[in-house]
């Protein structure tokens, strides 16, 4: 899908309210860089000769991807810690990110990342 | 052990083990990949539903029939309606979901699973039970989804009725189709004589020139604190929902609340006083007055997803295409009792998903050591003897007091300008009161002072309006005492035992 062998695209989708932080918009299309800084700074790019400690992208950086570029509002409802905050489930290619190494997860060209909020209760 | 929150240093003291155990081959058919761990077992897609349909099912079908069965499980048969509380939330919108494909005949959530091709019919010979009809073989009737919209407490909220309704409805398109009856009520119907007339018997002279959204303004705005509106809310929540199921004969209402809620409900329950009724918060029963008088049949209170977690519940609702139309969540603000508890218990569940289930089923074997002797007029639950008697014995009530000014303490900063509720008013009988008739959670949250200072003092008016349920049992007549009319005396019916001023209670602090 992706053309450029730098990047990859991912598709993003929001349920169970999450969506309200990002726009109101359920599903998103986003390219991020295949090789990103190691301290998650999403402001820099690898080609900037200031930040030599790189990694491949994972699941923690795409956190942070989200949070810095796609976020709107009440940063605090969607990240603690350097993590999603508790009672956020994140699926990868539909399956438990618990099954997959959560945050260390390395995001692949073309995966499906879903966040859900448990917050709304019953 | 410090105060502060505990999920920060959390890993200081317990060691956090893995997510799942051994390996991601689901731990049913042994055969697929896993696709969610559920307290640190792994599910694949197609097992996760019969999974939580199989638990909704072991916490409901025991409690259908009236008397538990016997060595052979007999036909599922309730003695009357079905009534399903449906918040807008998660789990009961889950909740009414599996009601929905269990009993109801909507598509069946295996034909969810990868393996089921749509068009499979439900599996008619394992579950005998389902019918696709009008209504069950199990419950009489047409059943009832009922939502009680809570924007009128909270000004800005959203009215979310019409959202909800939507999701009912959504079952009358499905193939084959089903349509619930749904029934929106608003929290201020608790206030509200024509709601009353309905459901319940007029005794009592009603209030005048009071709409209702503003009773149920006084009331809330008369309470002592963030948590007591919160738990004042839930109160009026579960009884429009109880008055409403037995006005349609109805033997069980099911709540969504999910093992996670359950467990923030019973801690935070607890914090708050309401130990006593710890038990009834996981299986209850309640009878109500009925029109003409007599106690309605027993009706059940079932939280069918009291084993299931609100992770299961969320991928459950991913995974079937559930829309959820969200709540408010009346938490009595971020530092109220029931946020801290959901904070705690949400971080809980996410690094120790085991320990969740644990208190539930521990508050689920509490009993109180001593049996109720009555119920509480507000809650209507079991209450316990000598509430008021327990309080004075335990708790720091008037600054005034004797021993206090003798021994020269003084009161704390925030209370120095406070002056005491007077203990009797010039009432006819000053020993009765309505704090006999309360449960001690109820009393508490009535008058417990906040240590953060009482929310807002709104109202100049003495006493303040309370649910229609509480002057059903009560007698309220003006009394000619003040002439604005605003102080309103009680007088029980029958021999006057209860010869009280529900003001005295209610009045506001300062
Ligand atoms: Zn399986
Ligand atoms: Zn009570």
């Amino acid at each position: 899908m992706s053309t450029d062998s730098n990047t990859m695209f991912l598709k993003i989708e929001f349920g169970g309210g999450l969506e309200l932080l990002f726009s109101n918009q359920r599903s998103h299309r986003i390219t991020i860089p295949s090789t990103v800084p190691a301290d998650n700074n999403t402001s820099v790019t690898t080609k900037d000769a200031a930040s030599p400690a790189t990694r491949p992208a994972d699941v923690t950086y795409l956190l942070h991807h989200l949070r810095d570029h796609l976020l709107k509002e009440r940063e605090e409802l969607f990240m603690e810690n350097g993590t999603v905050r508790p009672g956020i489930l994140v699926l990868i290619n539909d399956t438990d990110w618990e099954l997959e190494g959560e945050g260390e997860y390395l995001l692949k060209d073309g995966d499906e990342i879903v966040l859900i909020s448990t917050l709304h209760g019953g | 052990m410090s105060c502060e929150n505990p999920s920060v240093d959390k890993d200081a003291l317990m060691a956090r083990r893995p997510k799942f155990d051994k390996t991601k081959q689901c731990v049913k058919c042994k055969e697929r990949t896993g696709n969610v761990v559920i307290r640190h077992a792994v599910y694949c897609k197609s097992c996760f539903f019969p999974l939580i349909s199989t638990r909704f099912r072991k916490s409901l079908e025991p409690s259908v029939n009236p008397t538990p069965d016997g060595p052979r499980r007999k036909a599922l048969k309730a003695s009357g309606s079905l009534l399903v509380g449906l918040s807008g939330g998660l789990g009961s919108t889950v909740m009414l979901d599996l009601v929905a494909k269990t009993y109801f005949g909507a598509p069946s959530v295996a034909d969810l699973g990868e393996e089921a091709p749509p068009s499979k019919p439900k599996g008619g010979k394992e579950h005998p039970r389902n019918m696709t009809g009008k209504d069950s073989e199990i419950w009489r009737g047409v059943p009832a989804v009922c939502y009680v919209e809570v924007c009128g407490a909270f000004p800005g909220a959203e009215d979310r009725t019409e959202r909800v309704r939507q999701v009912v409805e959504s079952y009358a398109t499905t193939s084959p189709p089903f349509a619930f009856d749904f029934i929106p009520l608003r929290l201020e119907d608790a206030f509200d004589l024509e709601w009353w007339k309905g459901v319940g018997e007029l005794l009592f002279t009603p209030p005048p020139s009071s709409t209702p959204i503003l009773a149920l303004q006084a009331y809330l705005s008369s309470l002592p604190t963030q948590t007591a509106i919160h738990s004042a809310t839930q109160t009026l929540v579960r009884l429009l929902l109880l008055y409403t199921a037995a006005s349609r004969r109805a033997s069980h209402v099911l709540l969504g609340t999910s093992l996670t809620s359950l467990s923030v409900n019973l801690i935070s329950g607890i914090a708050q006083g309401a130990g006593f009724s710890v038990a009834e918060e996981a299986m209850e029963e309640w009878r109500g007055e009925g029109k003409s008088g007599e106690l309605t049949p027993p009706i059940r209170i079932v939280r069918p997803l009291r084993d299931v977690g609100m992770k299961e519940c969320a991928i459950w609702a991913w995974w079937c295409g559930l829309r959820i139309v969200g709540r408010e969540r009346y938490l009595g603000g971020t530092q109220g009792i029931g946020s801290l508890t959901r904070n705690f218990i949400t971080g809980l569940e996410r690094d120790y998903p085991a320990t969740v289930s644990t208190i539930a089923r521990t508050c689920a074997k509490l009993t109180p050591k001593e049996g109720s002797d009555g119920v509480c007029l507000l809650c209507q639950r079991p209450a316990q003897h000598g509430v008021q008697e327990w309080k004075s014995r335990t708790s720091i009530r008037s600054y005034n007091h004797a021993s206090f000014s003798s021994s020269g303490h003084e009161r704390p900063p925030h209370l120095a300008n406070a002056t005491d509720r007077p203990q009797h008013r010039t009432e006819p009988s000053p020993s009765s009161h309505l704090t006999p008739h309360l449960c001690y959670a109820c009393h508490t949250t009535l008058t417990s002072r906040s240590s953060r200072g009482n929310v807002k003092q709104t109202s100049d008016s003495k006493v303040v309006p309370l649910p229609l349920w509480v002057g059903a049992s009560l007698s309220l007549v003006p009394t000619s005492e003040d002439s604005s009319g605003e102080v309103w005396a009680t007088r029980r019916m029958g021999d006057g035992e209860m010869k009280a001023a529900i003001g005295d209670l209610l009045l506001n602090d300062s």
